[in-house]
């Protein structure tokens, strides 16, 4: 196994550099190229400015010479192993040295510099998105097998092949456009990570009078278990009443609560809408989703009512802030995600659970949802895993365009404003540093594919 | 009585239509005694099996009619004669695995290959006797693979399915199922997917086991070998009704129902054999000397070649023009390579390959454009031996328009219909496509297109293996004549000796890439030289008369 | 054990016999239907030209005489399809090569004989309809060009659908004030365009680099699988993006380049498919046969392998629809040309929310990608023969 690692790590090094030939080459190619000129053309300069201006970044970025050569200075730079640039940048020494990506034209800063501000903040989205994109794709998706055919298996069926057309910006604009605008509910901040008053915040959230947080805890607590007892005790018939009365009164006030109003029709239109998908909610057998997400409605009743009736002063928190900032993107960065995984969980569940083992096991008595979560379940995390090593890329991409429609400085928009920019050594970085992602989530799958699965083995 | 099967019909609801899988059955087994279900593909006697232990999806199966009554021993000692079929998914249970246990045909799969097959047997025992701790639980499993002889019992029990062989796999699941002292142990074409050398032993063990234990047995099998060897009575199954039953011995000799009687006489071993013409020419068609065909196994960091898997390791044959030889062997003896290679679809490494006297072994394409023509190949699989996009029609007519046989598409259509009447299809099958026929006809279409372009040498690879025995009579006796009519060389690759008694003129025998043993088919098997011969011979289950 | 006593049927025909049979795949399809009927029919739908004016007496038509070379080629290739497809007697390969050649007869002639006039005043007739100089006018349906920014009426905005009182703006107008309806509808244009052409340009470069490693192995096999590697491990945005950003936004290289970026899914799948179908015995039986390497590579594996490539290109479609959609909404797509995604970028400015402008470019693009996605599904289900029994 050992080998088998360092032969992939060794191998990602041609294809690293396949990578910046292709990027670099389309640089290079594109008319006007990468030169000087087009770099300071815009700029109103007097002539012997430009002109200094041009033997400045000639020299700093040898941009007065061929393609080629330009790429083999590049990747000398880049590389630990390389020739020293002295200060006439003439190529002196060679041996191990920083490796150095360059300064960004754009920015007019070093591009490790601004990685090491953007980067962190891209990782922590698509970190965050994978285990939720999981959780609920293996629930739904379990359950939707092992009740092939019912009502749960056909109606997410559809909705999650809804869910995977809607492309990601429609969904990005739909959701700033309606829930963090000022015409409608400005229940969510429109953009950014972070409120700058937040940088001041204590880190959890403060309430000033104690009575106050015992009441919203007190209420919380009663929600979750009125709504969770309801959910398991109430027939059908009156939960999808109950739930589709709560969605009615909630859309009801949501639709009074918009500037402007809606209008009788708009009203009665989002009030069936949401009575339509609280009595989705109330009448499916799926008994640990509907508890959990009755359960949540509870929580958010008890939370609105609370604060209704509190009275003292409430601090948001730098976590909360955090947390309700991220809210929206991650959103929209995951339910594409979820939806993919969502099919792909059902049909390799079905296909395990009419598997020869699985017959084997009920034919020596062992029941059958121990059928399905100790023998099934973990023959059909399999394809889930050779699939995760792609999901890794596609979140990378979705990033570009949440970042860009959230403004959250990560490095998808970076990314966008370094092309825009023709920013040559920024775009080669994000290149190299998502390529490298790439790469590395392609190895970590195929790793843990060996680990999950005994039948393979690398040798 | 342990099982008394009254009446049992079992229907299959699938979206598209409604069969009628099983059709009043009724059988009896007793304590220790073993009874075996026969039929051909398609007679319902796994469903039947699966209908006993319930194993039949809830949604698509059903019972218009009949019980199934089980002597249940419960815990206390208290024996309860139930109805499997009234029984609660709980009761059920308790009941499989623990009362009655069933083994299956393919023991890869049958087995979960994410656990140890010591994990597997101990689930069942913690199952069904929850007083046992987790250390007893393994010493009893380590005992179960004793019991069942697999050697070094207490380091197999930590290894995963994929890493033992057939046989292994299948005394591992037969150890699975005995582990909790069941009464009843049915057996689904238990060795159906094994070596004969193995099947052998497997036959064996199980005899030994139910002698130890008491328990009966119900053994589904299509072969007749094995149901002469281990049966004391048994029922025959057609189109999910039993057509006959009674005592093995008195049924095999004497049989009265029509069917019954067909399926023994298409026995190879029962088959008449014909007046062999001598063939018109000795003439030498393939010629294969010292033939080797290594492929490299390559290890480590830079995928150097550490060593060879030597498929065929210096072989030498002839086959003569009218001859049909066998070669026979065990799974992974070399012998399908070998064929292969005389045909050049695997480049032998080594050796020489001689057609009708020209050295063919590393001949450049276009040269072996006519040696092509003179070599031909059918294969076994059915399934995949044609190619379901193109019709029949096409499919014959290719061959011959890749070598300029007939003048024009009309007589080349004129020669496919003859083909395929000379393989007893009609001509109206040129029109319809491969998914439209039967195993059977999809071989004889096989055969036809190896016969489109005149061949004088035929490599058959297992060409009946896939087959039922009443379709495989048919077939061998297609090539009989069509050898006689043609004057064919055949090499006829097979694992199945009563073929080989049949069949052919010589018999090569093979193991490990080697020819071991070769000669005239009666001398071989009348009087076998080689020892891994005579033990072959020796595990073939014989129907006796 | 024959499974069906059909009559014969090939196998392509069964299969979209079965796709077809499912509501999800009629669906699409109707979608996709009339979204093809916009496309080729845009000028007669929505136009500023009227389609006839009877001025004193005389007749003429604007519309057929401002109609551009590509308009006409496409109605012409449009007809030509429908009419062919009814002509049973030639073989699919001959009708296809046929299709081809006259499509590009007709592109060649229309360009060479239709000239437009270069100068086009949209607000001429509706200034001659206020002071009441035609007899009559037939106008299309919705009597607005996707570039007719209005300027008669002022210096119009965004505006809500059905705003104004005198013009009917069914969906609103845009920032520019362009009919929304109108650029919807010539939009489709575009957004089928890109996704048939660039997908087809991967599907080929694919299948011919995939079937090249599949069928060879060795060192073919080597550097091809490096290759996908490479270009699967750009994220596709990434290198859409730089490749638009520095060579400038042209529709035919849009399609080249999502075409480019795309195709080492399919190269992937073929390969799959050729390793396992070099092992299947009539394969080996056609080898043995001596038949020669073109017909065992285009009659015996193609045929059966081209099953996934199919499915993989219904979503393809979709993912390239989506690709341009993305760049436009990034500001990096074509420039002047009506775009669905570009329309979506100016739903939300200035934390102003414009409705229409997300609803209807961003319902025309859910729709279409779900269309796809339907296709592709009952497509696949069709061809799998698990899910083909049902249990």
């Amino acid at each position: 196994m050992q080998s088998y690692i360092l032969r992939r790590l060794l191998l990602m090094i041609p294809t690293l550099l396949g990578i910046t030939v292709v990027v670099f080459s389309v640089m290079a190619a594109a008319p006007g190229g990468i030169s000087a000129q087009s770099l300071i053309e815009g700029q109103n300069l007097e002539p012997a400015a430009k002109r200094a201006m041009e033997e400045y970044y000639n020299r700093r970025y040898g941009l007065n010479q061929p393609a080629p050569v330009q790429y083999l200075l590049w990747l000398n730079n880049i590389s630990p192993l390389g020739f020293e640039l002295n200060q006439d940048n003439e190529l002196v020494d060679f041996g191990f040295k920083g490796s150095d990506l360059g300064t960004s034209f754009l920015y007019g800063r070093s591009v490790s510099e601004l990685l090491a501000e953007r980067v962190p903040i891209t990782v922590l989205l698509n970190l965050l998105s994978i285990p939720i994109i999981y959780l609920i794709s293996i629930t739904i998706g379990v359950y939707a097998a092992t009740h092939r055919g019912k009502m749960f298996d056909t109606g997410t069926g559809i909705t999650m092949m809804a869910l995977w057309s809607v492309p990601t910006m429609l969904a990005g604009v739909l959701l700033i456009g309606f829930f963090a605008s000022e015409q409608y509910w400005r229940w969510f901040p429109t953009g950014g990570l972070s409120e700058r008053s937040a940088q001041d915040m204590p880190f959890l959230p403060h309430w000033s009078d104690w009575g106050d947080i015992a009441v919203l805890f007190a209420l919380m607590a009663a929600g979750v278990v009125l709504f969770s007892q309801l959910s398991l005790r109430l027939a059908r018939r009156p939960r999808v009443v109950l739930m589709a009365i709560i969605g009615a009164a909630l859309a009801y006030w949501m639709a009074v609560s918009v500037a402007g109003g809606f209008g009788i029709g708009g009203t009665v239109l989002m009030m069936l809408t949401l009575a339509g998908v609280g009595s989705a909610i109330g009448v499916t057998d799926f008994q640990g989703l509907r508890t959990f997400l009755m359960g949540f409605t509870g929580v958010v009743v008890a939370t609105v009512l609370a604060f209704g009736v509190m009275q003292g002063e409430f601090v948001r928190g730098f976590l909360f802030d955090r947390l309700w900032h991220l809210a929206l993107p991650l959103l929209c960065l995951t339910y594409t995600g979820f939806a993919f995984l969502a099919k792909l969980t059902r049909s390799s569940v079905l296909e395990n659970l009419q598997a020869d083992y699985a017959r084997t096991a009920r034919a020596k008595g062992v029941g059958e949802s121990d059928v399905l979560w100790q023998h099934v379940f973990r023959n059909s995390l399999i394809p889930l895993i050779t699939v995760s090593a792609s999901l890794i890329p596609s979140l990378l991409a979705g990033s570009v365009i949440v970042e860009s429609i959230f403004s959250i400085d990560g490095m998808g928009k970076l990314a966008v404003e370094a092309v825009q920019g023709r920013d040559r050594e920024m775009v080669l970085s994000i290149t190299l540093i998502s390529g490298l992602l790439t790469l590395v989530s392609y190895i970590l799958a195929d790793v843990l594919y060996a680990l999950v699965d005994p039948r393979v083995s690398y040798d | 009585m342990l099982l008394k099967v009254e009446q049992l019909s079992t229907h299959l609801n699938t979206r598209a239509k409604r069969v009628k899988a099983v059709e009043d059955v009724s059988f009896e087994i007793d304590r220790g005694e073993t009874f075996c279900l026969v039929g051909e593909s398609g007679s319902g006697k796994s469903i039947t099996a699966l209908s006993i232990m319930q194993l039949l999806p809830a949604d698509i199966c059903s019972h218009p009619s009949g019980r199934i009554l089980f002597d249940h021993r419960h815990d206390d000692g208290r024996i309860e004669s139930v109805d499997i079929l009234q029984q609660s998914e709980s009761s059920l249970q308790t009941i499989r695995g623990a009362r009655i246990a069933m083994i299956f045909q393919e023991p890869m799969t049958s087995l979960n290959p994410v656990f140890t097959i010591g994990e597997q047997i101990t689930e069942a025992l913690q199952l069904h006797r929850p007083e046992t701790s987790l250390r007893e639980a393994r010493e009893r499993a380590i005992d179960a693979l004793r019991q069942v002889q697999i050697p070094s019992p207490e380091l197999k029990v930590d290894e995963f399915p994929h890493r033992l062989s057939g046989g292994q796999r299948q005394r591992a699941m037969i150890a699975m199922a005995m582990a909790c002292e069941p009464d009843l142990l049915i057996a689904d074409e238990p060795t159906t997917a094994l070596d004969v050398t193995v099947q052998a032993e497997i036959l064996r063990l199980m005899k030994e086991l139910q002698t130890k234990t008491g328990a009966g047995i119900l053994l589904i099998t299509h072969d007749f070998g094995v149901v002469a060897q281990m049966a004391d009575r048994l029922a025959v199954m057609q189109h999910g009704r039993i057509v006959e039953s009674g005592p093995a011995s008195q049924l095999i000799r004497q049989p009265q129902h029509p069917y019954t009687q067909k399926l023994l006489a298409s026995l190879p071993e029962n088959l008449p054999k014909a007046d062999r013409k001598s063939s018109k020419s000795a003439k030498v068609v393939v010629e294969v000397q010292n033939l080797e065909v290594h492929f490299p196994v390559k290890k480590g960091l830079f995928r150097r070649t550490v060593d060879h898997v030597r498929a065929v390791d210096g072989v030498d044959l002839t086959v003569k023009a009218g001859q049909i030889l066998a070669l026979v062997g065990e799974s992974g003896c070399g012998k399908t390579t070998l064929g292969r290679a005389i045909l050049r679809l695997t480049e032998p490494t080594g050796g020489k390959v001689m057609f009708e006297g020209t050295d063919i072994t590393a001949m450049q394409r276009r040269h072996m454009q006519s040696f092509r023509r003179s070599m031909q190949v059918v294969f076994q699989d059915p399934l995949s031996s044609l190619n379901p996009r193109l019709t029949i029609a096409t499919a014959l007519i290719e061959p011959m328009q890749a070598h300029g046989i007939g003048a024009d598409k009309d007589e080349r259509i004129a020669r496919a219909e003859q083909l395929l009447q000379q393989v007893q299809l009609t001509a109206d099958s040129l029109w319809r496509y491969p998914h439209q026929f039967s195993g059977g006809q999809r071989q004889r279409i096989g055969i036809a297109r190896a016969l489109s372009v005149d061949p004088t040498f035929i490599v058959c690879d297992e060409v009946t293996s896939a087959l039922d025995v009443s379709v495989q009579a048919e077939i061998l006796q297609l090539l009989l004549e069509l050898r006689d009519e043609r004057d064919l060389a055949l090499l006829f690759i097979t694992h199945n000796i009563g073929v080989v008694e049949y069949l052919s003129d010589e018999m090569a025998v093979m193991l490990d890439g080697r020819i071991v043993e070769r000669g005239k088919t009666a001398d071989v098997i009348s009087s076998p030289q080689a020892d891994y011969t005579k033990k072959l011979l020796a595990a073939v289950p014989r129907v006796k008369f | 054990m024959a499974d069906s006593i059909d009559p014969s049927q090939g196998f392509a025909r069964r299969v979209l016999r079965d796709t077809f049979a499912r509501t999800s795949a009629r669906i699409g399809l109707a979608w996709i239907t009339l979204l093809l009927l916009f496309a080729v029919f845009a000028p007669f739908l929505a136009n500023s030209h009227p389609l006839l004016i009877s001025q004193g007496g005389q007749l003429s038509s604007p519309l057929l005489a401002h109609l551009s070379p590509g308009d006409v080629a496409l109605l012409g290739a449009f007809l030509l399809g429908v009419g062919l497809a009814f002509v049973s007697k030639l073989s699919w390969i001959k009708r296809i090569a046929l299709y081809v050649i006259a499509v590009l007869a007709i592109s060649i002639t229309a360009n060479l004989f239709i000239t437009p006039p270069k100068l086009t005043i949209y607000e001429q007739y509706r200034e001659a309809q206020k002071i009441e100089r035609y007899d009559w006018v037939i106008r299309a349906p919705i009597p607005y060009s996707p570039r007719d920014y209005q300027r008669d009426e002022g210096d119009t905005g965004l505006e809500q659908p059905l705003a104004a009182e005198q013009r009917r703006h069914w969906m609103g107008t845009e920032a520019n004030g362009a009919d929304l309806f109108s650029r919807m509808i010539h939009a489709s244009r575009i957004a089928l365009g890109i996704g048939f052409v660039a997908t087809g340009i991967a599907m080929f470069i694919g299948v011919i680099i995939g079937g090249l490693m599949g069928y060879f192995s060795g060192w073919v096999d080597m550097v091809g699988m490096r290759l996908v590697e490479i270009f699967e491990a750009v994220p596709t945005l990434f290198l859409l993006l730089t490749f638009v950003a520095f060579f400038g936004r042209s529709l035919y290289i849009m399609m080249v380049i999502i075409g480019i970026t795309s195709w080492s899914g399919y190269a992937r799948y073929i390969r799959a498919e050729f390793l396992r179908l070099r092992q299947q015995e009539y394969v080996q039986a056609a080898i043995a046969c001596g038949l020669p390497l073109r017909s065992i590579l285009f009659r015996h594996m193609l045929p059966n392998g081209i099953a996934p490539i199919l499915v993989a290109a219904s979503f393809g479609v979709a993912s390239a629809i989506l690709a341009e959609a993305v760049l436009s909404f990034l500001g990096l797509g074509l420039v002047d040309e009506p775009s669905w995604g570009q329309m979506l970028n100016q739903a939300v400015q200035s934390s102003s929310f414009y409705w229409w402008m997300a609803f209807f470019p961003g319902g025309a693009i859910f729709f279409t990608v779900f269309a796809y996605n339907l296709m592709g599904e009952a497509l696949r289900d069709a061809i799998d023969p698990h899910t083909h029994n049902g249990g």
